[in-house]
Order: structure tokens, then C-alpha cells, then sequence
């Protein structure tokens, strides 16, 4: 399958470490983004036990980034489970080249991360709160 | 009195014009797509570039005078900047455009640089103004819109010396404050009188004059405290937050559209009368002080149609002034020139659109440069007023 943006080893180790790795409390996170000039993807940063409003004020508001996020759901029963999604951040303010190879470049982080849940934020941090995160996963 | 110096540009509408940091060249919109060049020769202004990018006529341009780039802001929905950079073939510096998408699905209609020359405001019929940014991560401009609670279309803008606070003149008849702070350009600025801590698209204050009407220009004070705006009711406002009142002087001639603060306690305005008015004022009140057009010193010879006089039974004599009298509403009977004398008294001859300062001298600023739709460029020197009721209207100085 041709691709636009190469993901090196490195990032899908990285990936599987985090899909395995035990979460006692919170919601952890990592970001990666798109080297534009190398056309590979980047880990930017990993987020351990981070709110998601938090987590909105960290990332960038005008470039778009993928975030795996392992959140911390509390179902209406009592258990609480720790689900994968993948966050499209995307916001409109982005420059037009990247969001274009963001989107190109999506479906195949998507399976090489193993995530079937995508959740896209287009509105930048208004569109990231904990309500919307919940109320997609439900 | 110190005359004004005046410029015939063109023949055609200046739309808007700025001066570069140090005077010396002039960027105008002609009512064109283009942005016209000028620079000084002499004591005259000679066309030397034509920057040509946008699709449509363009609405208002801006210089920075520190960092020395050009913004222009189209009808075509789009901003470019500009920037002179040295040709790589030729070694001359060329002015190269960069593309700002501002997002708006109307028109443009006024562009302003911030004071640090890092953001710019752009007004628009969307309803909108566009804070544009420059990410260095991704070697684009950003734009972010200030929306609520604007319902019409943005006619002027205005920044505050601080950087973060912008005023907004609008065709819902409203003047507002908003907050333009973006965060990875500005830090967060000092509380002013107008509030502190400002999030993006806070509104400050919301200010309109008793009559309504369209608020054509906003400015603010040199220190930023106090805001002016003028509307379509022919009236000047002067808002002091948290103070006393809001001072509003109505006038009996026609409206302004443009203004500009010339030291903390005058301001220049000028409109569709076609000459630039000037107001003092403090907390304690506000009015008008007189203009800076001392007509008796405008154009004294009637140059002109004297020559268009021809032979025949019908163009001359009785029977043309008559003709004239009863058609073209001309009297020549008591005696003053039978030319078609359209001519105003005034060193404009049409409305001023633009009055931007011109030369400051510490905190004050001492000449004024207007330009209108008459073509006319005129610089006027800000301490010649003449008082309005002391004028003696219509004396020929032959």
C-alpha cells in the first residue's frame, strides 16, 4: 500500500508500549505529529495521568497532530475501563499542506496503531473536554 | 499659516494610502486591484512599482514602519503581505507577496498593523475581524476570528499601544473593545482601564451614539485610555471607561468617516464636507475647535472654462446666460465668472476616506496626511486651525 507519510519503527514501538502498559489512575496520552520536510511521523510527547482539558491546553492550536489517548472511562455500573482512541486533532486554523497530509496520512496510523475509536476535533481546544470525550465512547 | 502641502495623485479615487516608516515612499490603492508605489522625488511623488497580486479592488493598505512590511487587504476575500526581499536573479529588492487566507467568505475592508508589528487586524463584511499571526513552525500566518457579537459588517479597526486590546467600528452601529490576545505571540499584558486578563474575543466595551448609525472609524488615545469613534449621525463620540461619560458632539455638517488622534487631548476627523476637522477635549468635556482647511487660501484662480467660450449666436451673450440660469441653475447675472465653477473652496474636492498621521514629534503628532476620492494627497499641518465661526466666507484674494 503506497504511502505519503512513512512511520518508522521507532513510533510503533513506542505505540505498542503504551497500548500495554498498566494504567492504575487518570488518562495518559501520546502525541505525534508529521515532519513535513522528512515526511515521517514524530513522537512529540507522552502524557502520563493528564486531565483532558489539560491536555487541550498542550496541544498546539494552529498544527494537527494524532493523540492515542488511554482514557479513563467510568461506566454507569461501576467498572471502570481504560479504552484506546485515537484523537484527530485537526484544527481549521492549521496551514493547508498539513492538514492534507494529516488526513492523507490517517487510515494508516490508524491501523498501524491498532485503534479502531477516532474521535476528530476540528475546533481546537473548545472541542476537547472530558463531556465529549465520555459521550463519544459511550 | 503654514498651507498644506497638496499632492494630485490621480484622476481616480485614492482608496487607501500609507506611508513607509520614514516618509519617503507612499503605497496607494488607486480603486484598482493594484497597489501603487510612490516614491519622493523632490518635492513630488513619482509612481516607481506596482505591486499587482490580489483579484479585486483593493480596500486598504497597511506599512509597518519598524519591520517594513506591506499588508493589503482585497475585496477578493484575501490579505497578502509583503515583504522587500533581494531578487535571487537580480540582486534589486523586490517586494514578494505572501498569501494570508483570512478565512472570510466576504469582502475585506480594513487592515491594520499591531503597534509590535507581529499581528494584524483585518475587518470584514463577514461579520468578522481576522487576528492574523505568523506560526514559525509551519511558516504561515494564522487567522483567528473575532465573532460575537458583531452583526454587520466591520468598517475600521484600531489597536491599543498594549498590543492585545482592539477597537472595532461596525455597521450595527456599535464601537466595541475586544481582546486579540493570541497566545503564542503576546504575553499577557498589564490590566488597563478597559479590564484585565482577556481572554481571545472578550468584549471590553460596547459603545454607540444617541442618534445610531453606522460607526465609520475608531481610534484610540496615544496612551490608549480614551477611545473616539465617529458615525454616520454626524457625530463624534468620546468614551472614557469607568469615567465620567461618554461625550458626544453633534454636528450640522455631513459625516465622518476617518480620524485620528493627534496628542491625548485633539483629534483630527475629517468626511464627506471635505475638509479635516479638528476636536480638544479632557474629562471634562469635548467640541469642536475648528478645521485645518483655511478655505481663503485654497484655489483662487478660476482657471478655466474661459477658454471653452466659442463663437455663435447660441453660446454667448444674452441668450447663454439666460440658458444657464434656467438649465444649469448658473447665475451670472450679478456679475461673477460665466465659467461652470464646480470647483469647492476646499483643498479637497471630494470626500476624505483616509487621515492617517504623518509626522510625530515626541507624543504629539504634528502633521496629518489625508486623501480622498478626488485623487488628492494633501499633508496638513496640525496646529494651523482656524476656528469655523471666524471664517469670512467668500472672499477672492485676486
Amino acid at each position: 500500500m503506497s504511502q505519503t507519510v512513512d512511520i518508522p519503527q521507532t513510533i510503533k514501538d513506542s505505540l505498542r508500549k503504551f497500548r500495554f502498559a498498566r494504567r492504575n489512575a487518570g488518562s495518559a496520552a501520546i502525541v505525534i505529529k508529521i515532519n513535513k520536510q522528512k515526511l515521517i511521523m514524530e513522537e512529540v510527547e507522552q502524557f502520563d495521568n493528564i486531565s483532558i482539558e489539560e491536555l487541550a491546553e498542550e496541544l498546539p492550536e494552529n498544527s494537527p497532530r494524532y493523540v492515542v489517548l488511554s482514557h479513563e472511562l467510568k461506566h454507569n455500573d461501576g467498572r471502570t475501563s481504560f479504552p484506546l482512541v485515537l484523537l484527530n486533532w485537526a484544527p481549521t486554523t492549521s496551514e493547508i499542506g498539513m492538514m492534507t497530509l494529516h488526513a492523507s496520512a490517517l487510515i494508516n496510523f490508524q491501523n498501524t496503531a491498532d485503534v479502531s475509536k477516532v474521535i476528530e476535533i476540528r475546533d481546537g481546544p473548545e472541542g476537547l473536554t472530558k463531556e465529549i470525550v465520555n459521550s463519544k465512547l459511550a | 499659516m503654514a498651507l498644506p502641502e497638496v499632492h494630485n495623485i490621480a484622476q481616480v479615487p485614492i482608496t487607501s494610502h500609507a506611508f513607509s516608516g520614514d516618509r519617503s515612499q507612499l503605497a496607494v490603492s488607486l480603486n484598482s486591484n493594484d497597489v501603487q508605489i510612490y516614491s519622493r522625488s523632490g518635492t513630488d511623488f513619482v509612481p516607481t512599482e506596482t505591486l499587482s497580486e490580489h483579484d479585486k479592488l483593493i480596500t486598504s493598505i497597511d506599512w509597518a514602519p519598524n519591520s517594513n512590511r506591506i499588508v493589503t487587504a482585497s475585496q477578493d476575500r484575501n490579505a497578502y503581505v509583503w515583504q522587500e526581499t533581494p531578487d535571487p536573479e537580480t540582486g534589486k529588492l523586490v517586494w514578494k507577496p505572501t498569501l494570508v487566507l483570512l478565512r472570510i467568505n466576504r469582502s475585506a475592508t480594513y487592515v491594520r498593523w499591531s503597534p509590535n508589528e507581529d499581528k494584524f487586524a483585518v475587518a470584514s463584511g463577514a461579520r468578522a475581524i481576522s487576528i492574523c499571526s505568523f506560526d514559525a513552525e509551519n511558516n504561515w500566518w494564522v487567522a483567528k476570528h473575532l465573532k460575537k457579537p458583531i452583526r454587520s459588517t466591520v468598517l475600521s479597526v484600531d489597536w491599543h499601544p498594549n498590543n492585545v486590546l482592539l477597537a472595532a467600528g461596525s455597521a450595527d452601529m456599535k464601537a466595541r473593545v475586544f481582546s486579540a490576545f493570541i497566545k503564542e505571540v503576546d504575553q499577557r499584558p498589564a490590566p488597563t482601564v478597559w479590564g484585565s486578563k482577556l481572554p481571545f474575543n472578550t468584549v471590553c466595551g460596547e459603545y454607540t451614539s444617541p442618534a445610531g448609525g453606522w460607526v465609520h472609524t475608531v481610534g484610540f488615545s496615544p496612551s490608549g485610555d480614551v477611545l473616539a469613534f465617529a458615525s454616520h449621525d454626524s457625530s463624534v463620540s468620546i468614551v472614557y471607561p469607568g469615567g465620567p461619560a461618554i461625550y458626544n458632539i453633534r454636528m450640522t455638517s455631513l459625516p465622518l468617516v476617518t480620524l485620528t488622534w493627534t496628542s491625548e487631548d485633539s483629534i483630527v476627523a475629517a468626511g464627506h464636507d471635505c475638509r479635516p476637522l479638528v476636536f480638544t477635549g479632557s474629562e471634562a468635556g469635548w467640541q469642536e475647535t475648528g478645521t485645518l482647511d483655511d478655505s481663503k487660501s485654497g484655489e483662487t484662480s478660476r482657471a478655466g472654462a474661459a477658454g471653452a467660450s466659442s463663437v455663435g449666436r447660441l453660446k454667448a451673450g444674452a441668450f447663454a446666460t439666460f440658458r444657464d440660469a434656467d438649465t444649469r441653475g448658473q447665475s451670472s447675472i450679478s456679475g461673477s465668472s460665466p465659467s461652470a465653477d464646480t470647483k469647492l473652496l476646499t483643498v479637497h474636492q471630494n470626500t476624505i476616506t483616509n487621515a492617517r498621521p504623518y509626522e510625530i514629534h515626541g507624543d504629539q503628532v504634528t502633521r496629518v496626511s489625508t486623501t480622498g476620492v478626488d485623487g488628492i494627497l494633501a499633508i496638513w499641518d496640525v496646529n494651523a486651525v482656524t476656528a469655523l465661526t471666524a471664517r469670512v466666507g467668500g472672499i477672492q484674494l485676486r
